[in-house]
């Protein structure tokens, strides 16, 4: 099949800016579904996504249009919209040929806008500037282009025009899909390599790949090879996403499409992975992937210790579906056998721990997500950490680093006070500011990943009324005046609610982490001193009285009933629940951690 | 101190519930609904009509409670009355809640009359502010009084109820409440430590900051004084609550915690029968038209599993003194309690809030005070 006509391309954006109401208008213009068929916002298909308002997976769809008398097929891979999923939405750009930047033009170039964009520049994109939303009265669609070509040198004349939620300006804009985005070479002589750039498990099917075919063609009855793993399968159907699977007979150099190969065993398959004929493989797997890099890790236990299996095959079925989290078996001499799981970020985390309880009903205690640490230590080996119970005896310890990011903020220039003020108590450091326009401003910082990962966002979009926004990306560990806060509960020190901080917050930090505790954790009949110890020595100490009393008062038939009811209750509460000791401690305790932290 | 003939457990008690009261005492959460509204007559025929389906039922006790029983009108209560003994002549103990200040001496003698044997009065407290604060309508001399006319009415099982951890009382004000029930002379007494229950008027007022609720330590200190004041008077205490001198231990009421079936009448009344615990229509138009209807009444109904009754029986006898009795609970649910909650008791009994002896395993009084908590994990 000729590839001339064939045009690969993501939507990028800001969350919120319009791109998936794009995509649905997309979808309806090309016939791909009719407006009926339309549920809004097509594209993001899990329950989570729709309540979230945000993309997480990459769907990826085929469109046909029809310019100049000539029938184009459009593949479009959609990206997730979020701060934590850079790692996603550069799989769905290296399976790109062009990225459509849509900008809202009443916000304007927001945090992710860069983040993207930049990232679509790395993968080789094409870029078309998109002003969405300029039906709404306070669109500035002159100002937003100006933006544009000012931060990415795309000419202001050059950005379109457009209205997703009317479905104005959106015929251009397949136009120029057509007319300004490359196509993808043709090297269908050359031996099979397909790009899987997401998956999918079906319980009927086994693991879908989501694929694009960068050289020779994929067919049913085909054996492949992943390269990567080694495993060898026979196709049994591939297809095209029209948004339905609809199966075809081949899959050619340029196509985007899937692969089913009764393929039950998860591990085979990896994101990021090339797919080649196994009679005649290619000698060059796709590059231009980056690794997930993890960079926020918490502890899940399963409530129930019995339930430890299903918890690990829920992760297994979960990680098909999302590459960028890892989890390794834990043993927590406190919370008995778990997993150490590793996130993009703690939005990531937030959602892999609903699907768990969504999706797969199992009951989880979680311990507050800390950030991975470097470890140099005397003998001049260097060690990773993500979770403090791992800290050697400081003794061998040459130096601790933690990880540095580059943090943009975009705000509105009245904001700028408050946010700096923030970002000094964070230990974040400005590196460079630069003016969209006389009104908003780029802050470039470099700052402590673990001072922005829990509640900066939210600070910082208090502080700015909602105006500000933020992207960051990992760049590094750097050596840090840090020291471990250990509590102990009842004289034992917990695992799980240790933490690493900066010496110059620690003291503070562990006399609120107990106070929270205090409140979180239930009175017991016997008093439970809480301790906070760095570096081994107490520095503060509380108490949880006993309870003296607790007794029904009138307990008679038509009491029964009513108290029968509540024990039973309380039982079902009991299940997220841990015992350290003779001391039971609730799942919000161990996020407590996070709450020291809180504020400033 | 075993105080009931083990048999007891097979028998069924009988419970009608009176829903109609003056007005709402302020800490009251229990349903009942002002008698102006109503036709009393026409819900006592359709009580009676309830009593009816169950009259091959073999009953020993009775207790007809409320709400305030005594505010029905003579005929209808001696009416009621009579026909329950008629009905059931086997029944060996007949109780009847009475508010003070609706003692009327011919009242209650035409009810001793009729079968009634044992009087529980509504005292609350001796002293007049508190009796305020708790919306009672009688004053500390209705008490007196109360108990002077059913000592004359010829009824020689009285029982009175107090309240303590009132807001604003003290260890002082207590023991006065206490010595001046010993003081009458009465059989039985119930302590009870003020509940602030959801949607009362109490709660209200705490939630406004218009009462200071008693602290923790002080209601403790209350609950033991109680026990003290009240063996040391010839009260023994023989439930979480309840003091009797000896032989005088409400035999209804301990049928609930022996585990043992019930079957409650009238307006939101609760049974536990047949294996089902159920509860009647909360509403007294909906459940007389029912009744009249010939529909049923029964507006929740849950089966009790076999699992259930096993923890359910440890629950409720672990609130007696006289705890488990190892070999009955054995015979009755074909589980050795030491087997099935062995962990948990030997925790306990190390814990000092449990202990077993002679075949028994009850709660100390240390554990008595935190009952909610221990029983807890009797639930299988």
């Amino acid at each position: 099949m000729d590839t001339k006509f064939i045009r690969n391309f993501s939507i990028i954006a800001h969350i919120d800016h319009g791109k998936s109401t794009l995509a649905d208008r997309l979808l309806e213009l090309t016939g791909t579904i009719t407006e009926r068929q339309a549920r809004e916002q097509f594209l993001d298909s899990m329950d989570l996504e729709r309540e979230r308002g945000i993309t997480i997976k990459a769907s990826t769809v085929t469109m046909y249009y029809v310019r100049d008398g000539q029938q184009y097929t459009l593949n479009l891979i959609d990206t997730p919209g979020h701060v934590d999923f850079h790692y996603e939405v550069s799989r769905a750009l290296t399976a790109c040929e062009g990225a459509i930047l849509v900008v809202d033009a009443t916000q304007g170039i927001q945090a992710q806008t860069v983040a993207n964009a930049y990232m679509a520049i790395d993968a080789g994109c094409q870029i078309i500037g998109v002003i969405n939303k300029i039906d709404l009265p306070a669109a500035q669609p002159d100002t937003v282009a100006q933006e544009i070509e000012h931060v990415f040198g795309i000419p202001a004349a050059e950005c379109l025009w457009i209205s997703a939620k009317t479905g104005d300006g959106v015929g251009q804009l397949l136009d120029a899909i057509c007319d300004r985005l490359p196509a993808p070479p043709d090297r269908s002589d050359e031996p099979t390599a397909a790009l899987i750039f997401d998956s999918q498990y079906d319980d009927y099917r086994g693991v879908i790949c989501y694929v694009r075919v960068f050289s020779g063609s994929l067919w049913p009855r085909q054996r492949i090879r992943f390269i990567g793993t080694g495993a060898i399968y026979q196709i049994v159907e591939i297809g095209q996403f029209r948004p339905d699977m609809v199966p075809c007979d081949r899959l050619t150099s340029g196509q985007v499409g899937y692969v089913v190969a009764n393929i039950r065993r998860i591990a085979d398959v990896r994101v990021g992975d090339t797919i080649t004929d196994d009679l005649r493989p290619t000698d060059k797997p796709i590059k231009g992937y980056r690794p997930a890099v993890q960079m926020v890790f918490s502890d899940f236990y399963p409530a129930a210790q019995t339930d430890f299996k299903r918890l690990r095959s829920a992760f297994e079925k979960l990680s098909l579906n999302d590459a960028s989290f890892s989890f390794v078996p834990q043993n927590s001499p406190a919370l008995g056998f778990g997993f150490r799981c590793g996130f993009l970020g703690l939005l990531h985390m937030e959602i892999i721990q609903e699907r768990l309880e969504r999706e797969c009903n199992v009951d989880v205690v979680q311990t507050a997500p800390t950030v991975s640490y470097e470890i140099l230590l005397k003998d001049g080996t260097i060690k990773r950490i993500d979770s403090p119970s791992e800290l050697p005896d400081m003794s061998k310890v040459a130096e601790l680093r933690e990880p540095m990011v580059r943090l943009e903020i975009i705000t509105p220039i009245d904001s700028i006070g408050g946010i700096m003020k923030l970002a000094d108590a964070r230990r974040c450091k400005l590196l460079k500011t630069d003016y969209l326009n006389p009104q908003r401003v780029i802050l470039h910082f470099k700052a402590p990943l673990a001072e922005i990962v829990y509640d900066f966002y939210d600070q910082i979009k208090g502080i700015s009324h909602g105006y500000a926004t933020m992207d960051y990306e990992f760049i590094g560990f750097e050596a840090s005046d840090l020291v471990k806060i250990d509590i102990l509960v009842n004289g034992e020190p917990v695992d799980a609610l240790s933490s690493i901080v900066h010496r110059s917050v620690a003291e503070q930090r562990g006399r609120r982490l107990i106070l929270k505790l205090k409140q979180t954790i239930p009175r017991h009949q016997f008093e439970i001193p809480l301790q906070v110890a760095i570096g081994g020595k107490i520095i503060a100490r509380e108490n949880i009285k006993p309870f003296r009393k607790d007794v029904t008062a009138k307990l008679y038939g038509g009491d029964v009933t009513r108290k029968m009811k509540l024990l039973q209750k309380q039982k079902e509460g009991k299940k997220r629940l841990k015992s350290i000791g003779s001391v039971q401690i609730p799942q919000e305790a161990f996020m407590s951690v996070l709450e020291a932290s809180k504020g400033q | 101190m075993s105080c009931h003939d083990p048999k007891d457990r097979s028998r069924v008690g009988l419970y009608v519930h009176i829903p109609f009261c003056q007005t709402k005492c302020h800490y009251c959460s229990i349903y009942s609904e002002p008698i102006g509204v109503h036709d009393p007559a026409r819900l006592c025929r359709a009580i009676e009509s309830e009593l009816n389906q169950y009259k091959d039922v073999d009953l020993r006790t009775a207790y007809i409670g409320g709400g305030s029983p005594t505010i029905l009108p003579a005929e209808l209560l001696v009416g009621l009355v009579s026909k329950i003994k008629q009905t059931w002549p086997t029944i060996e103990e007949f109780t009847i809640e009475c508010n003070p200040g609706q003692a009327d001496e011919r009242v209650l003698q035409a009810i001793k009359a009729a079968g009634v044997d044992r009087i529980s009065i509504g005292a609350q407290s001796f002293d007049q502010q508190e009796l305020v604060l708790l919306g009672r309508r009688h004053t500390v001399a209705d008490i007196y009084q109360a108990v002077r006319v059913a000592r004359r009415a010829g009824l020689g099982n009285i029982g009175l109820d107090l309240i303590y951890a009132i807001p604003g009382s003290n260890l002082d004000t207590w023991y006065r409440n206490l010595c001046a029930a010993i003081s009458l002379g009465v059989e039985h007494i119930s302590t009870y430590a003020l509940t602030i229950e959801t949607g009362t008027a109490i709660e209200a007022a705490v939630a406004a900051g218009k009462l200071e609720p008693i602290d923790e330590e002080t209601d403790c200190r209350m609950y033991e004084l109680a026990i003290d004041v009240l063996e040391s008077s010839g009260y023994q205490q023989y439930e979480i609550s309840n003091f009797a001198r000896p032989g005088f231990a409400c035999r209804h009421n301990l049928g609930y915690w022996l585990g043992g079936q019930y079957i409650g009448i009238g307006p939101a009344a609760a049974s536990y029968w047949q294996g089902r615990l159920t509860r009647n229509l909360m509403d007294v138009r909906g459940y007389t038209h029912a009744i009249e209807a010939g529909l049923p009444v029964i507006c929740e109904s849950e089966p009790v599993s076999d699992r259930q009754v096993i923890w359910q029986t440890a629950v409720l006898n672990l609130r007696m003194r006289q705890g488990i009795e190892i070999v009955d609970f054995a015979e009755k649910t074909g589980h050795d309690p030491l087997d099935l909650f062995g962990h948990v008791i030997d925790r306990y009994v190390r814990d000092g809030v449990m202990a077993v002896e002679e075949g028994r395993i009850f709660l100390t009084r240390k554990g008595m005070l935190i009952a909610d908590y221990l029983l807890y994990h009797f639930v299988l």
